[in-house]
């Protein structure tokens, strides 16, 4: 059973929510922390509920509402959000307000708002969507779990219409904590240049992708989600090698099929070294695009990725801002996407033209 | 009246009200009122015991004392004179 990609939605920092062309007018940044391009949220948020709601939860809606237009549908059967942090603003509020107020007097707003399953709530809400509801917190494999756990249910039949995403803030506090960690570069780089940085660390980036998907084609439909697998803490390039062959080989693809090969570089020079290894035993003449120098990382960031892949196919163009490496045929039907998170979470995401 | 307004607009994170815009008798919790929901009582709540340190004994005076910022404002007074 095929399941379509109905829908998109991205919210980034990239002008992703405005529509048009993909990346035609890419936004560069010289810093190690990407914050998201807000659209007005009051198009789709009432201002007496639009109060309690922090970013990430503005963000999930936004990206969700984005994604249910394009498709065309007004109520999804099911909603499912992928989420490693969570509302990691309101979880912050909450807990300073727990320490100088000696756990006396809290508002119960942060504390409501600051559950992980805030943003599929909030949206079941708004939609007045009673249907299943489920929200995976599964770090780097947050959203592919979503994705995955979709894709289950459809096949199952239990539902026509499914609204999958993933989303993640980055806050001052998590920022700083994350900092601490030697995941970020020490001193700002131009995302542009990012991709070719000669030194360890990445840039932190935060945002949301939601994706209506159906077993029919909608009249937006332009590819089909063939395919998702993810893999935990390889021992070594060679098993990430081999998941890749098989994950082909159970869908029927050989790497020859693939035209196009998205890859989760982030400019950590440790961290990008597998996707070289992949790409060099596999891939070796394919053409590659890259997005984490336009978002930035987090443990989400495959939702921008598959975001980017999906509006490829439908431009059937690889844009300049994300072209890493070669030309892409003319005609652009497979669309591999190969991410890992901390190199612990390897996730590959299989689109097909249709 | 004015400083327990500004009060209520940032418990409650009221986007586009000053407190101009609140009727000392507009009802807090009606849709004809100001609108505040059972989440917005709680957060009142909280208010009248961080700022003036008064804590409701009886849940069931809520929807008096919370009809009104005159009706709040008048249980204020009265329970910051009772302690005094």
């Amino acid at each position: 059973m095929a399941i379509f990609i109905l829908g998109t939605g991205c919210i980034s920092p990239q002008e992703t929510a405005q529509g048009g062309p993909l990346l035609a007018a890419p936004r560069e940044y010289e810093q190690v922390r990407l914050a998201t391009v807000d659209p007005d949220y009051k198009q789709w948020i009432d201002v007496k509920q639009i109060r309690r709601m922090s970013r990430v939860v503005k963000m999930g809606v936004g990206a969700a509402n984005l994604s249910l237009e394009a498709a065309g549908i007004t109520a999804p059967d099911a909603i499912i959000t992928g989420t490693a942090y969570g509302c990691l603003d309101d979880t912050g509020v909450f807990l300073t307000k727990m320490v100088h107020q000696q756990e006396e007097m809290l508002t119960p707003t942060a504390f409501i708002q600051s559950t992980h399953n805030t943003v599929g709530g909030q949206i079941a809400l708004l939609l007045g969507c009673n249907g299943y509801n489920n929200t995976f917190v599964h770090r780097g494999f947050s959203f592919e779990n979503a994705l995955l756990d979709a894709i289950m249910i459809l096949k199952e039949g239990s539902a026509q219409h499914i609204l999958a995403g993933g989303l993640d803030e980055i806050t001052n506090y998590s920022h700083q904590l994350l900092s601490r960690f030697g995941i970020y570069k020490k001193t700002p780089v131009k995302t542009m240049e990012l991709l070719n940085s000669p030194d360890t660390g990445t840039i932190a980036g935060e945002g949301a992708a939601f994706f209506t998907l159906g077993t029919t084609r909608g009249p937006g439909t332009v590819a089909m989600l063939s395919g998702v697998s993810t893999l935990y803490k390889p021992l070594w390039e060679g098993e990430v090698i081999g998941h890749i062959m098989k994950f082909l080989e159970d869908n029927n693809y050989t790497p020859a099929d693939i035209d196009l090969i998205v890859t989760g570089r982030n400019g950590d020079i440790d961290q990008d070294e597998i996707y070289e290894e992949v790409a060099e035993a596999l891939f070796p003449e394919h053409a590659e695009a890259c997005f984490k120098h336009l978002c930035g990382e987090y443990p989400t960031a495959a939702g921008f990725g598959v975001w980017m892949a999906n509006a490829i196919i439908a431009e059937q163009k690889v844009p300049e801002a994300a072209a890493f490496f070669g030309r892409a045929p003319k005609k652009i039907k497979n669309i591999l996407i190969y991410n890992h998170h901390q190199g612990t979470h390897h996730s590959l995401v299989l689109l097909t033209a249709c | 009246m004015s400083d327990l307004k500004a009060q209520i607009i940032e418990q409650l994170n009221l986007q586009e009200i000053t407190p101009e815009n609140i009727g000392n008798d507009q009802t807090l919790f009606s849709k004809d009122g100001l609108g505040l929901d059972s989440i917005d009582a709680l957060e009142l709540i909280v208010l009248l015991q961080q700022h003036y340190n008064i804590r409701i004994a009886n849940p069931e005076e809520g929807p008096k004392i919370f009809h009104s910022v005159r009706s709040m404002a008048e249980y204020i007074t009265a329970n910051q004179t009772a302690k005094a």
